[in-house]
């Protein structure tokens, strides 16, 4: 590795690099485009719209969605979540969840059963592997079960949960299926069609390649939710009511349309070199760490053995030395950035055992090298190697 | 330099510009002239895009944008006067 070298771990929580063409989407956007999408009918308002639309059409064709309309753009997963659970949720209603989510899901469901508002039911997940088992998800549905909702790969364990199976124990109880796709939009492939996915949240600054301030929520066909906030939408302005239709409905107020702009040529290298692609890519990279981390006594990894399991989230902790001290060894002697601690996800480490000091992951991405991951295992060792010798 | 034009042609209004930015590239895919225009005040109050087609072709387009799920308002025939340098042509 070429001293002073960033090996950039942290996808999991923001990709880095991002295709040269993320910037200079952005930067046209800026300097020729201008304009406000949906709001008038000069050149460069409809130059706008069309950027926008070219996003909403990259992601429609990525997550094999018929009508784009029914992506909504957001800020964030988070807020894709929100709406989705706030929206959908009535008093009395159950809701099914994992041991395992991130807070983003976790908070919002807590919230509405503090109120008194909802029952929830959290199905422990495997402490080994993470892994979810649909039987129980049946077992826990009741008549008035209306939400299963979990994440679809995790943050902190890096295992993927059965959607499809998940989908089918939700439709038979009567309930919508949300999955928090923060983690595998771009990273993994998804098919809401083939998957049976009534409600998609992702977020556009990860496996998407766009930038922060990006996000979306896909609502299958039919399924009306209550906005989380009524605005302008540039539509049926003689209105004083917010527009039925999508994506109007979930969009008050003006789009970050620089975001946008990047995150449809996030997209659209996605699409060009194949989530299937970037997918193997990735796999290859687990495989190298896995192997070699097999081989390092002291080194303990989470998550199930199997890659076909595995996203290129990695957990693991080092013995005698906290993951803080692991992190920042990692940054400055080794030019390895990773994140610490609990991943904003309290229930997944105790689910895994690791609450409340968490673990170290590595968030591997789509531009990360065999190289770097070997680079990391040197850099493991060696800290291993001083703990040893009492360094 | 380009003067003012009249020609009878076909109006498409919508609800929101996402359907209009849908429809030109539905359309436009299929080998159409179209072109976003600033929506005629008196035919539509939304969202201040149209489009324009030739309007003997007002079946196919109908069918096109119902086929791809495109939402529009209604379409209409209308007397365009523009000043051709102001189109937006992509």
């Amino acid at each position: 590795m070429t001293p002073g070298k960033i090996v950039y771990f942290d996808n999991a929580a923001t990709s880095w690099p991002k295709p040269p063409d993320v910037q200079s989407a952005i930067v046209d956007y800026l300097e020729n485009v201008g304009g406000s999408p949906g709001r008038s009918g000069h050149r460069m308002s409809i130059a706008a719209s069309r950027l926008v639309g070219d996003a909403r059409d990259a992601l429609a064709e990525l997550f094999n969605v018929d009508d784009p309309c029914q992506i909504a753009f957001t800020k964030n997963s988070t807020e894709a979540l929100n709406i989705a659970i706030l929206g959908w949720l009535k008093p009395g209603d159950h809701v099914i969840t994992s041991s395992i989510e991130h807070n983003s899901v976790m908070r919002p469901l807590r919230f509405l059963e503090a109120q008194g508002s909802i029952e929830l039911t959290v199905v422990p997940c495997s402490p080994e592997t993470g892994s979810m088992d649909p039987d129980d998800v049946r077992r826990a549905a009741r008549p008035n079960t209306q939400l299963v909702a979990v994440l679809h790969g995790s943050n902190v364990i890096g295992n993927l949960l059965p959607l499809a199976d998940l989908a089918a124990v939700a439709h038979d109880a009567g309930a919508l299926l949300l999955v928090d796709a923060s983690q595998t939009a771009g990273a993994y492939p998804i098919d809401v069609a083939a998957l049976g996915v009534d409600l998609l949240a992702f977020t556009g600054h990860k496996a998407l390649l766009g930038p922060t301030g990006t996000g979306g929520l896909f609502v299958r066909e039919g399924i009306d939710l209550r906005p989380l906030a009524r605005g302008g939408t540039g539509s049926r302005s003689e209105l004083e009511y917010q527009p039925d239709f999508l994506p109007d409905r979930y969009e008050a107020g003006t789009l970050n349309v620089l975001g946008l702009a990047g995150l449809g040529a996030g997209v659209r290298y996605l699409l060009a070199r194949g989530v299937d692609g970037v997918r193997r890519h990735e796999q290859t990279l687990i495989a190298r760490f896995l192997a070699a981390a097999a081989t390092l006594p002291g080194l303990t990894v989470y998550g199930p053995p199997d890659l076909a399991e595995r996203i290129g989230v990695i957990s693991f902790n080092l013995a005698g030395v906290s993951p803080s001290k692991v992190g920042l060894i990692l940054d400055r002697e080794f030019g390895i950035m990773t994140r610490i601690g609990l991943h904003c996800s309290p229930a997944a480490h105790r689910t895994l055992g690791t609450f409340p000091d968490g673990t170290v992951r590595f968030g591997l991405g789509c531009f990360n090298t065999l190289c770097e991951v070997d680079y990391a295992v040197t850099a493991l060792t060696h800290i291993l190697e001083d703990q040893r010798n009492g360094r | 330099m380009a003067g003012k034009k009249s020609r009878l042609d076909g109006v498409v209004t919508f609800y929101a510009s996402h359907h209009a930015v849908r429809a030109e590239k539905v359309l436009t895919k299929q080998g159409y002239r179209v072109l976003l225009v600033p929506g005629p005040r008196e035919i539509s109050p939304n969202c201040g895009v149209a489009l324009q087609f030739p309007y003997a072709a007002v079946e196919q387009v109908r069918d096109l944008l119902i086929r791809n799920r495109v939402q529009f308002e209604a379409i209409h025939q209308y007397r365009l006067e523009i000043d051709e340098d102001k189109l937006d042509r992509q």
